[in-house]
């Protein structure tokens, strides 16, 4: 089991949405309207009046031989639309209850 | 969850929550009357009070100074004036606009109520008269009549005015200048000298003998009867068989001693119209009802009265005031429906895309509707101020869309799907766009505060225009995401064809133009000095303009009605005058082919219509009404054939005076007047003035029809009693007035009945009898003893001037010189009056005022200064808490005086004046102009906080913005088109504000594209310094 955390453009939700309904990924936990920017590129996501933008973030714990196609299908749909921003990270989850 | 989030998710209560809107709409606009104006209450309340045989200067003593010292008391009254003239006093109060009237004749009441004890004897109750607008005929006929003329009055009033009056919403209908049936026994005084006979004695015989009177009841049988005596005439006829005394052991009937005429009365005022003789119908409406549907529902009856009419009488329409306002209104609703293709011819130019176009477009019909339920709910019509509202707003309403629906389209070029760049576009530009909103509505919500006359007329303005934006607004910020989630698509690449080669070459001219702009702010950001000091020059230069384009209040508009009014030498008689108005008749059918009807009485005015009454009458007055033909079919306008009159009239020597108003005296349509006011007790000394003064004026360019407000003394006999002759004989002077009156007024005797109506058997001299001073000091007056003596033996017959009436103004005697205006401004006619008053040597006691439309105008535009200035101060208010920063909306605000400059020169360019309606244009400006303003300073400041420098954050930010600023100021300017070429009847009025908004508008937005940006370069640069120390700041000390 690993978690990945996607950093995303509220713009993209549908979208990711769908991304995790097709990989019947069921579990997940989305924070709203999160900020941040992004370490090389890209507009700064501040919800402020000069970076209108907002992210929202998804912590889902998927199993290991779905993390390969998820961050495949995700990074498709960055490449897609480059300028809203998309990022996802992984980690090894140690424990569950 | 917000609002544009909640109706891009749920799209059917939103579009049927703006179904329910436009059906509510569209329910108000079934309903809504239709008038010209709102209705307007002028704010003046009448006093008139009767006293029979006084003269002015009685009448201006006893009376009038006696009631204007206690009615004064009155609150909120702004001014009393007086006119004094025979047999009546009339007084004006002027409240300020807006007092409650009701509570004005209320105190009125108890002022009267106090004063009334000291009146005196002989004077009749003072009555209180209120004016208001329903009282303007909103339909006027003539009927015309050959062999029918003698029976006109009745026919009409059985034919006509009842059944008409039977029509919903009729206020009054009356019939003015209709022969009117009377019974005249004309005595010859000789005989009934002879025989012992006096006119009260004949009189005193008809009234016994014309006569009914019930007598009881009688029991017959089981039934009890009424017992009446019918004594009346059956017919007139029987008068002559009357025996009205006994002479030497003889009967003396009637006949014997005076002719009994079944006739008519004699006519002091004859109406005629198109050179054929009749009356005139005068048809009033109910307050509130709708003018047009009764003006068509009484023509469409017409053609049936007219079947029941005799074949020679023919109906006319000499003015019909919902053929105007249905002219009005259509033109108008042509301008607003113009206004709406333009805009959309606009959007569709610069995106270029069908379906938002369309989005777009929609929230016109959707935030416009909502006018008319504002209109409805606060019980308003549809009037020329409602629509011009409306046509004003229409530019303005598809702003906001604009701006949300550019920003979503960005979001789906990036690639979120509609959806989510539905959402988060409008919540990007949400703010932005109530800001803009708001300084629209800082600017047009004053206007309904504004008092006066003017207030009147932009409360509506004020009101429509605010709501409509701010419906346009939530319409922007919920239908237009809606539908952009709905219906737009990222734009797959055009497919071949004619659509495609015409958007590629306006995408190529709109592409060169943008980078055009980005030149041309580049070369002005490296010359700052260079661009600030030719912008200021214009601007300065511009406002040498300003004497040249003149003042004046309110423009005249072409309603195709001249009226005039002619006097010759006062005491003419009145066939005199009528012989002199058939000269006049003849003369427009001959020379005026664009005379359509024209409507000619001459004479004094008959008692039962208010309207003549109240106007100056005499038997030397002629009015003339024409009713020209559509503007469009001649070549001379109402102004050219008023002109024209003038010369015709000029070269009539009989003609003592006279008065042309080309247009009317109707509502706010009417020129402006210049009036000068000389008062001082000395009526001969203020005369004088007001004659040299008149004199003087003449030479005034610009001046027409000066009229001096009091007439010339009348001559006038009036007989001397020597007191102590008549106590001589036992006579008093009442005894001895009432005789004379009696033979030569006339003594109304009885009244003669038929079929329902009554007609006055009217006992006097025969005319041969009262035609020379003889005749008078022939009459015999009989004391308490029946001894009989001659007027030349108590007194003498002697001609004296009188002045026909006497004008009180706060309480002092006034003359007023009065003229009117012609292609010369207001402002421009004072100043040549007041030199010309300069040269006049004024004696003590006199003073000389200017007034008249002349002070309205000062009064209203210094209602507009303040007004301006207040809502500068909210705008400004408005957009600092926007910006947060007191900097960036004075910036802004220096777009302001390049709309002026604008203003001062369309106008200029178009001929126009500085009036009402240029001003409030200049002053809607201000709100208008900003907007673009917002836009680029907005974006330039967060391209500065992105991190770009000054200067190519002015230029970015400038290349940008170009289209949004260009679309919405493009859509604002084309929405005013139709307005300002003011084709259409009764749109005139409009035309100097559409011109004022299109120049301003236009030249500020191409100055404020390269100045705005200069200046922020001079002012802006110091923002990124503090904020980079701050920062400096909150490291420094770690």
């Amino acid at each position: 089991m690993k978690s990945v955390f996607i950093v995303y453009n509220q713009a993209l939700t549908e979208r990711v949405d769908a991304i995790l309904d097709s990989l019947s990924v069921r579990g997940f936990t989305r924070w709203q309207d999160v900020q941040g920017r992004g370490s090389v590129k890209g507009e700064p996501h501040f919800g402020s009046h000069t970076w209108p933008a907002m992210n929202s973030a998804i912590l889902a714990v998927v199993d290991d031989r779905l993390v390969d196609k998820l961050l495949e299908k995700l990074k498709a749909l960055n490449s897609k639309a480059e300028m809203q921003g998309l990022r996802a990270f992984v980690w090894n989850i140690e424990a569950s209850i | 969850m917000k609002i544009y989030e909640s109706s891009v998710k749920n799209p059917i209560t939103t579009v049927l929550v703006f179904i329910a809107v436009m059906i509510f709409g569209a329910y108000s606009l079934k309903y809504l009357p239709i008038d010209l104006y709102p209705e307007i209450d002028p704010p003046v309340i009448s006093v008139f009070t009767f006293y029979q045989g006084a003269n002015a200067s009685d009448i201006e003593t006893n009376v009038s100074r006696l009631l204007e010292d206690n009615l004064n008391t009155v609150n909120n009254l702004k001014e009393i004036s007086s006119v004094s003239k025979d047999n009546l006093s009339l007084i004006t109060l002027e409240f300020e606009w807006g007092a409650n009237l009701d509570e004005a004749t209320n105190d009125i009441r108890d002022a009267l109520s106090r004063v009334e004890r000291s009146l005196p004897d002989g004077s009749e109750k003072p009555m209180i008269f209120k004016f208001n607008t329903s009282m303007i005929p909103i339909l006027m006929l003539s009927a015309t009549a050959e062999e029918s003329y003698a029976a006109l009055d009745k026919i009409l009033d059985e034919k006509i005015v009842n059944p008409l009056n039977r029509i919903d919403g009729v206020g009054a209908v009356s019939v003015s200048g209709g022969p009117v049936r009377e019974i005249q026994v004309n005595v010859d005084p000789q005989k009934i000298e002879a025989y012992g006979l006096s006119v009260e004695q004949i009189g005193g015989v008809i009234a016994q003998e014309n006569f009914n009177l019930p007598a009881g009841n009688i029991d017959l049988g089981t039934e009890t009867y009424p017992l009446r005596i019918e004594g009346e005439f059956k017919e007139s006829e029987k008068l002559k068989t009357l025996i009205i005394g006994n002479y030497q052991g003889k009967t003396v009937f009637l006949s014997d001693v005076a002719t009994v005429n079944d006739t008519l009365q004699k006519m002091s005022l004859e109406e005629r119209s198109n050179g054929r003789v009749g009356a005139r119908i005068i048809i009033q409406k109910q307050s509130g009802a709708n003018s047009v549907q009764i003006a068509k529902e009484v023509m469409a009856m017409l053609p049936k009265l007219q079947k029941d009419l005799p074949p020679d009488i023919q109906i006319e329409t000499i003015f019909d005031t919902s053929e105007f306002i249905e002219n009005s209104i259509n033109s108008l609703t042509d301008t607003v429906l113009y206004a709406g293709i333009f805009v959309m011819l606009v959007v569709l130019f610069f995106l270029g895309r069908w379906r938002a176009t369309f989005i777009i477009i929609l929230t016109i019909p959707v935030s416009l509707i909502v006018a008319f339920i504002y209109l409805y709910a606060t019980g308003n019509t549809i009037n020329i101020i409602s629509l011009s509202s409306l046509s004003i707003a229409i530019g303005m309403v598809v702003d906001d869309a604009i701006v949300v629906l550019e920003n979503i389209t960005t979001h789906i070029e990036k690639g979120s799907s509609p959806r989510e760049a539905a959402i988060y576009g409008t919540n990007e530009v949400g703010l932005a766009v109530v800001a803009t909103t708001l300084t629209v509505v800082a600017v047009f919500f004053p206007l309904t505060l504004v008092g006066g006359l003017s207030g009147i007329m932009f409360k509506q303005l004020g009101w429509i225009v605010t709501l409509v934006v701010v419906v346009s607004t939530i319409a922007a910020l919920t239908l237009t995401p809606m539908l952009s989630s709905q219906m737009l698509r990222l734009n797959p690449p055009r497919k071949k064809g004619l659509s495609k080669s015409i958007f590629d070459k306006i995408e190529g001219a709109l592409t060169w133009l943008d980078n055009g702009y980005e030149s041309i702010l580049t070369w002005s950001v490296r010359h700052k000095t260079v661009v600030v000091v030719s912008a200021l020059t214009v601007f300065i230069a511009s406002l040498f303009l300003i004497p040249l384009v003149g003042t004046e209040f309110i423009p005249a508009s072409d309603n195709s009605r001249v009226s005039a009014t002619i006097e010759l030498p006062v005491g003419v008689r009145v066939e005199y005058s009528q012989q002199v108005a058939r000269s006049i008749e003849q003369n427009l059918k001959a020379n005026y082919p664009e005379v359509e009807l024209a409507s000619v009485s001459a004479g004094s005015a008959d008692d039962r219509n208010i309207f003549s009454a109240m106007g100056s009458n005499g038997t030397h007055i002629i009015n003339l009404m024409l009713k020209l033909t559509d503007p469009k079919e001649r070549t001379r306008d109402m102004e050219e054939v008023g002109d024209a009159l003038r010369k015709d009239f000029d070269a009539m020597p009989e003609v003592v005076k006279y008065t042309v108003t080309p247009g009317g005296n109707n509502g706010m349509g009417g020129g402006s007047q210049v009036e000068i006011i000389i008062s001082g007790y000395d009526l001969e000394a203020s005369g004088k003035v007001a004659e040299e003064l008149a004199a003087r004026i003449k030479n005034v360019p610009g001046t027409r029809d000066i009229d001096i407000s009091r007439e010339d003394f009348k001559p006038e006999y009036q007989v001397e009693f020597n007191r102590d002759k008549l106590a001589q004989f036992g006579i008093n002077t009442t005894t001895a007035s009432s005789f004379i009156r009696n033979r030569i007024n006339g003594l109304v005797a009885s009244k003669y009945r038929e079929d329902g109506d009554e007609y006055d058997i009217v006992v006097r001299y025969d005319e041969s009898f009262r035609s020379t001073i003889e005749d008078i000091e022939n009459i015999t007056i009989y004391n308490s003893q029946g001894k009989g003596v001659k007027v030349k033996e108590l007194g003498k017959v002697v001609e004296r001037f009188s002045p026909p009436s006497i004008e009180r103004q706060n309480r002092q005697r006034v003359v007023k010189v009065t003229t009117a205006l012609y292609k010369a401004s207001l402002g421009d006619v004072v100043k040549g009056i007041e030199a010309e008053i300069a040269q006049i040597s004024i004696p003590d006691g006199l003073s000389i005022d200017i007034g008249g439309t002349a002070q309205d105008q000062q009064e209203s535009f210094a209602d507009l200064g303040t007004l301006f200035l207040l809502i500068v101060i909210l705008v400004y208010i408005v957009m600092a808490s926007q910006f947060e920063s007191f900097r960036s909306p004075f910036i802004i605000m220096l777009s302001l005086p390049f709309a002026f400059t604008g203003v001062f020169l369309s106008l200029y360019i178009a001929g126009q004046t500085l009036n009402l309606i240029s001003m409030i244009g200049a002053i809607m400006l201000v709100g208008i102009v900003v907007k673009n303003g917002i836009v680029l300073v907005d974006f330039t400041n967060l391209l500065r906080d992105r991190g770009l420098s000054v200067t190519q954050a002015v230029i970015a930010a400038g290349k940008s913005r170009l289209r949004p600023v260009l679309m919405t100021t493009l859509t604002t300017i084309l929405g005013m088109v139709p307005l300002a070429l003011g084709t259409g009847e009764g749109s005139e009025i409009w035309q100097p504000m559409g011109i004022a908004i299109i120049g301003g508008l236009t030249f500020s937005t191409l100055l404020t594209l390269v100045v705005v940006p200069v200046v922020y370069t001079l002012f802006g640069a110091a923002r990124m310094k503090r904020e980079r120390k701050r920062m400096l700041q909150l490291t420094s000390d770690l």
